[in-house]
């Protein structure tokens, strides 16, 4: 990140005095301890931005009332292709967040993708869907150029052409008003290739695997959310083993104090 | 060449069984031909009474159809096929246009059995023909035109869909929509049993099962929308619809009923060989 430009410091409290828009991107059982910890500069400027799965906003706003009346928070939940720009991001305002608030951070993360707001009680869905789509993505292109190298290409190529196939058909269906099945259709001339292979695909259930896993991952982020709810986790535990594995993994950060370490940077904007 | 109107079609029908009843029920309802220009053979009096109720006359003699008609339906069991065309072979003329119902047999087949003139075309209908909501296939022989596929898709529209097909669509026809009515029968009667499971009186439970089957296809040809779209419009996020339909891909209900319409067709195939 500091190599396209970003400021970068090891002190939280230094990222939210100088910003504006804080994005919380740190694995949510550490919000609670990132909340206490810079909730004193929290000022009725700042917006808030929660993109920790699970994590509730009147969680956020509770434990940041003991030092801000208002906070203004919105959480939302993005995914990794926000990376590439083609990113899918739902975002819901919290009890004091503007409706230029929210607008503010569409615009904001409609540049790296597509963004909508939605209800709060949507999100879980969402983590289900296209938190955790990409990861379905991959599994299912690893697997397709297994199938291009056993029937004879080279992985490269395979991985190549797999891919390019998936965005091909996912840009179609996003530009195209028809549904899923007549695009489908529209590819199946009959008794050909492509409807051989997609009764295997049935007999397998790819249908309800791929339901199966939506649900999955929503029921599984829901069950996480109740365990933060209920503080199950020891801060102290949490404390100790992230910090050693941050240690562990950047050695050339520099260490100032136990409680001063920033974990994670924060994207800032400056005023 | 004649042009023929169908009012004044003599229409005969060799065989008398279920399928032949239900195409001329259809015909007879729809008011397409007089019940008196239809002539019906058979060996017994078994099915022919219920041609004679209906007014259609009726003869033991499968020459005395082909004498008197010009549209001859052939519609025997396939194995009694070979014989009754060996018999009526010395009365059929250029004038007549011979339909074949009977299942697996070719029209390749047909035209080695019936003189060179003849015109030929072979039909595969379904039961529904019975209440005029048959979807039926035709493929015409070498001698078969344009008129005379016309008349015989006006002539059978009153039963129903009545397209023409190249004929190896026949067999597939067969296993989609010929045994196809089976696989809704079992449907509608497994859709029924899951409302008597859930407390719902038996015959109560499959009167609804059928209407919702006609109810869905209905909408299915009258809008012309894609089936996936009409299933996406009756699953509000989160409620009923998605929930079951979630169990049916579960049981990999698509997978199977392809394969079973591939089973049909094969064993269609299989049985023309024969």
């Amino acid at each position: 990140l500091q190599k396209i430009g970003v400021n970068f410091t090891v002190s939280n409290k230094d990222t939210v005095k100088s910003s504006d828009v804080l994005f919380l991107a740190v694995k949510p059982p550490i919000i609670p301890f990132i909340l206490e910890e810079v909730g004193p500069d929290i000022e009725p400027r700042h917006i808030v931005v929660s993109c920790a799965a699970g994590v509730t906003i009147s969680s956020i706003e509770k434990k940041l009332s003991t030092f801000c009346p208002t906070p203004k928070v919105i959480r939302c939940m993005t995914n990794t292709p926000v990376i590439v720009r083609e990113g899918a991001t739902v975002y819901a305002t919290g009890t004091h967040a503007d409706v230029e608030d929210g607008k503010l951070l569409e615009q904001l993360m409609a540049s790296v993708g597509f963004c909508t707001e939605v209800e709060e009680d949507l999100i879980d869905a969402v983590t289900g869907l296209s938190g955790s789509g990409p990861a379905y993505a991959f599994t299912a292109l690893d697997a397709l150029a297994d199938g291009g190298v056993k029937m004879g290409l080279p992985r490269r190529l395979a991985v190549r052409l797999g891919a390019q196939a998936l965005l091909g058909a996912a840009k179609m269906l996003l530009e195209s008003e028809q549904h899923p099945g007549q695009l489908k259709d529209n590819v199946c001339s009959p008794g050909g290739a492509t409807i051989h292979a997609l009764h295997f695909l049935e007999s397998g259930g790819f249908r309800s695997l791929l339901i199966n896993a939506v649900e999955a991952s929503c029921i599984r982020t829901r069950e996480l959310q109740h365990l933060a709810d209920q503080e199950k986790i020891s801060p102290a535990a949490i404390k100790k083993t992230l910090l050693d594995k941050v240690k562990l993994e950047s050695p050339s950060l520099s260490v100032a104090s136990a409680s001063k370490v920033s974990l994670f940077t924060s994207k800032s904007k400056k005023n | 060449r004649l042009a023929m109107e169908a009012s004044e079609l003599w229409v005969g029908f060799v065989g008398a069984g279920r399928m032949a009843g239900g195409l001329v029920r259809g015909l007879l309802q729809a008011g397409k031909v007089p019940a008196s220009n239809v002539l019906a053979s058979a060996p017994s009096d078994k099915n022919l009474d219920a041609w004679r109720e209906m007014g259609c006359r009726t003869t033991h003699c499968n020459l005395e159809v082909v004498h008197r008609s010009t549209l001859v339906f052939l519609a025997t069991k396939p194995h009694i096929l070979p014989g009754v065309l060996e018999e009526i072979r010395p009365a059929v003329g250029s004038h007549h246009i011979v339909v074949s119902l009977v299942a697996g047999v070719t029209i390749q087949t047909l035209q080695r059995l019936l003189p060179p003139w003849t015109k030929v075309l072979r039909i595969m209908p379904n039961l529904p023909c019975v209440v005029q909501a048959g979807a039926m296939v035709f493929s015409r022989g070498s001698n078969a035109g344009d008129e005379e596929a016309a008349l015989l898709k006006s002539l059978l529209s009153s039963c129903g869909l009545c397209e023409e097909v190249p004929e190896s669509y026949i067999d597939i026809h067969t296993g989609l929509s010929g045994s196809g009515v089976a696989y809704v029968y079992l449907f509608a009667e497994a859709l029924a049993e899951g409302a008597v499971k859930m407390g719902m009186p038996g015959a109560l439970a499959s009167r609804i099962a059928a209407q919702t089957l006609l109810g869905a296809a209905k909408m299915l040809l009258e809008t012309g929308e894609h089936p996936a779209k009409l299933r996406g419009d009756v699953c509000t996020p989160g409620g009923t619809t998605i929930y079951a339909l979630h169990q049916l891909e579960k049981g990999a209900l698509r997978a199977t009923v392809m394969d079973a319409v591939e089973a049909a067709t094969n064993r269609a195939c299989d049985m023309a060989k024969d």
